[in-house]
């Protein structure tokens, strides 16, 4: 019988010990950034290495690196050609920790600042959503890095969109702002008012079989953002003043009562409760929706008279009023913001003014998008002048008007979207028949109550 | 070299030393498996228990506090919403459950009588199981879609009129086309364990009844489906959980709607936790839902033990 080792428990605990030991200055050291060495040190001079490679003189960030936490999609990811300039001037590297698009990086930026778990410098932030970062202690105000005349040429609506507490928290990269889209070829005018438009999109229902006269995005924000544009204009408000919720008034449930009549009527898709953006997009281009209300950053594909069926026969028009005498126009904008958490803000900033500079506004705007800086819209509407597009100078014009105008966004609470969650179930429910609109009303309002209470704005 | 050899020769206390060793030698090297899966497991489901006692929602998360069982105790007693949305996934899981066994069963039957063909039939059937349940969501709204779905397609073809109904919209239809869609994606694992489970039973009693004169279903009402219990109560159990955490396939074909029409309990703790940021409320609202799997699991396990116990005593 040979001899073997015997593995006492003494011998055991010592070994797990040092390859414990081990593990843990490894997870140590990888956790300060430094990167364990082979144990036979180098022979050659490192003095070599240093002249052969000397540091960049004269670039402010050098050797910085800057996260960012951003959204993309086709027309978005665009503007991020412009950050391989961006290094090559400072010195730093821009590094995407995400990438998703606008829903996703939301979720995922609430998600990080609730658990404090933020590892980047820069993020995509939108007008609707910022007051939940914001609420969160997540963001960095950026007046201090931002001086006047660098922020004079930006829209004053657009700051004013997410500046609270007399605080700036994003920088506006561009925005968009609903309009009304009708078909030429069924009707001639546009409605002025939204009682106006209910008639027009019955009589375009009755007149054209197979056409539905409108029709509107159909769930979620998208839903809720639709209601609250048209009894905005109706003369109502989501909130009074102490933020107890007033949508329940008679601007409120004439603005459902529309919806659910339309719906009745067949003058909606029957399936539009189950309808996003793109789903309300196609309908159009299409040909089975007569008019409604959409993004003019549809616009280029809505022309493509190989994507369209409506191509050359639509116009453009800005919102309707209400009885309260006001233009609907819902909208929005996105930008970005800097993290509380950022360990390079300086560098941030810097980032973050050129992504929203003059070049990238210029960059953007050839993508049909519509951009935040008002020289950038006074060259692109003179050049539109000699545009084939008959619509092309209509409708800078018509977008710049309404944002100057026009531009309203959602109350500044970090509860938009959880009232926006409360909201669109119970509009579904109305448009589909299953409540009245007063008692579906009074129903949402009532939750909504509950919810801003558990939120801590009542005493 | 054995631990008897070594007990035999060294003293006492020496052998009391070495076969405690080696008695926890195998934890020891477990050790850092079970404080890994205790961390990324453990952890996470222990710290959403605790959430669930609190108030914690993703718009203020610095102001938790602890409310005791009060989440528990909304949703249960004054959150309509809840116990619809309960016994609708109730509903659901029995109709896709029992409905894919049926069909499961009744290719599985065919399959395992086939002379030819089987590795085929068997490649085909489980090709819907390779989609991912996002895609298949996609598929049957697309299927269902009112103005160029499929459907409705097939119907203006057959009757030359235009049809636009709204599958998915309309009440019970949206709640079917659902069915159909998860029934059309997992009815082949139903049939790949009940065919298994036929392909291994004993051929010696079909053959005593053969000479006896049993009919076909005798044959099958008194030996296959028997015989066949504890697989199909497996199947039952793991279709029965995977049914019970349905999200994917509602969340993109009617996200729970329209107006919670087809809300499941998924799509409702994510509307709740993560559009609603109520994330103590959604944790609640997962607990809940972990006792309805269980409380499924419980059931088949305890039958299939029946099952097998009563197969033992016949034998």
């Amino acid at each position: 019988m040979s001899e073997e080792k015997k593995l006492s428990r003494r011998d055991f605990i010592k070994a797990a010990g040092v390859a414990g030991s081990a593990t843990v200055v490894a997870s140590a050291l990888a956790a300060c950034g430094a990167t364990p060495e082979p144990t036979a040190a180098p022979t050659e001079a490192p003095a070599v290495q240093a002249t052969e490679a000397p540091a960049v003189v004269g670039k402010p960030f050098d050797g910085k690196t800057v996260r960012v936490h951003a959204i993309s999609g086709a027309n978005y990811d665009e503007l991020y050609k412009l950050v391989p300039a961006w290094e090559e001037k400072t010195g730093a590297t821009v590094e995407f920790v995400f990438k998703g698009n606008g829903f996703e990086t939301d979720k995922r930026l609430v998600q990080d600042f609730a658990a404090g778990t933020v590892d980047y410098d820069v993020c995509w932030d939108h007008s609707s959503f910022f007051s939940q970062y914001v609420k969160a202690d997540g963001l960095e105000p950026l007046d201090d890095y931002f001086s006047e005349e660098e922020l004079s040429d930006f829209i004053p609506r657009l700051l004013d969109a997410t500046t609270r507490d007399g605080k700036l928290w994003v920088l506006p990269r561009h925005f968009d702002i609903s309009c009304m889209h009708y078909r030429t070829d069924l009707t001639d005018k546009a409605p002025e008012t939204w009682d106006e438009f209910k008639q027009m999109a019955l009589d375009i229902t009755a007149n054209n079989p197979g056409i539905f006269g409108t029709q509107f995005a159909g769930k979620e924000e998208a839903l809720t953002g639709r209601f609250y544009e048209v009894q905005t204009a109706e003369g109502g408000q989501l909130f009074n003043e102490n933020w107890e919720p007033t949508f329940n008034g008679p601007a409120g449930v004439k603005a459902a009562t529309m919806f659910a009549e339309l719906y009745a009527a067949g003058a909606m898709p029957p399936d539009m409760t189950n309808f996003l953006w793109e789903d309300v997009a196609q309908q159009f281009v299409t040909g089975l929706i007569g008019m409604y209300t959409e993004w003019f950053g549809w616009y280029s594909y809505f022309q493509d008279p190989e994507a369209s069926q409506v191509a050359g026969k639509f116009d453009l028009a800005r919102q309707p009023v209400g009885d309260g005498g006001i233009h609907s126009g819902w909208a929005g904008h996105h930008g970005f913001s800097i993290t509380k958490a950022a360990k390079e803000k300086e560098a941030a900033a810097d980032l973050i003014k050129h992504l929203t500079s003059v070049e990238g506004n210029e960059l953007e705007s050839t993508l049909g998008i519509l951009i935040s800086r008002q020289s950038v819209w006074d060259k692109i509407i003179a050049e539109a002048e000699g545009s084939e597009d008959p619509l092309a100078k209509k409708r800078l014009e018509l977008a710049l008007l309404q944002a100057s105008e026009d531009f309203k966004t959602p109350p500044l609470i970090a509860e938009w979207l959880p009232l926006s969650n409360i909201l669109y179930p119970i509009l579904q429910q109305i448009i589909l028949g299953d409540i009245e609109p007063q008692a579906g009303m009074d129903q949402a309002a009532e939750e909504a109550y509950e919810m801003m209470k558990n939120a801590g704005y009542y005493s | 070299m054995s631990v008897q050899t070594l007990g035999q020769k060294a003293p006492r206390k020496r052998r009391q030393r070495v076969q405690l060793t080696e008695r926890h030698l195998p934890l020891a090297l477990l050790l850092p498996s079970i404080l890994i899966i205790l961390l990324i497991v453990g952890f996470p489901m222990v710290y959403s228990l605790y959430l669930s006692f609190t108030n914690f929602n993703l718009t203020s998360p610095g102001n938790v506090e602890f409310i005791g069982l009060q989440n528990y105790i909304n949703l249960l007693t004054e959150d309509p919403n809840f116990w619809k949305t309960f016994g609708r996934t109730v509903l659901f899981i029995s109709l896709a459950v029992n409905i894919e066994f049926l069909i499961g069963l009744g290719i599985a039957q065919l399959m395992a009588r086939a002379i030819r063909g089987q590795s085929l039939a068997r490649t085909l059937m489980m090709m819907p199981m390779m989609f991912a349940p996002i895609l298949v969501g996609f598929q049957f709204k697309w299927f269902f879609n009112a103005q160029v779905g499929m459907i409705n397609n097939i119907l203006y073809t057959l009757t030359g009129e235009p049809h636009f109904i709204p599958w998915l919209i309309d009440t019970p239809q949206g709640f079917i086309a659902l069915l159909v869609a998860e029934i059309w994606m997992s009815t082949p694992f139903m049939v790949i364990i009940l065919e298994a489970g036929i392909l291994s039973l004993p051929q010696e009693p079909f053959e005593a009844a053969e000479v006896d004169g049993a009919s076909g279903w005798q044959k099958f009402r008194h030996l296959t489906l028997p015989m066949l219990m504890p697989f199909i109560y497996t199947a039952m159990a793991i279709r029965s959980l995977d049914v019970a955490r349905a999200y994917d396939i509602v969340s993109i074909m009617t996200g729970g709607g329209p107006g919670m029409r087809t809300e499941l309990i998924w799509t409702y703790v994510n509307r709740l936790a993560f559009t609603g940021k109520q994330f103590a409320l959604g944790s609640a609202m997962s607990y809940i839902t972990v006792i309805l799997s269980f409380a499924f699991t419980y059931m088949f396990f305890r039958n299939v033990m029946k099952s097998r116990w009563e197969g033992a005593m016949d034998e």
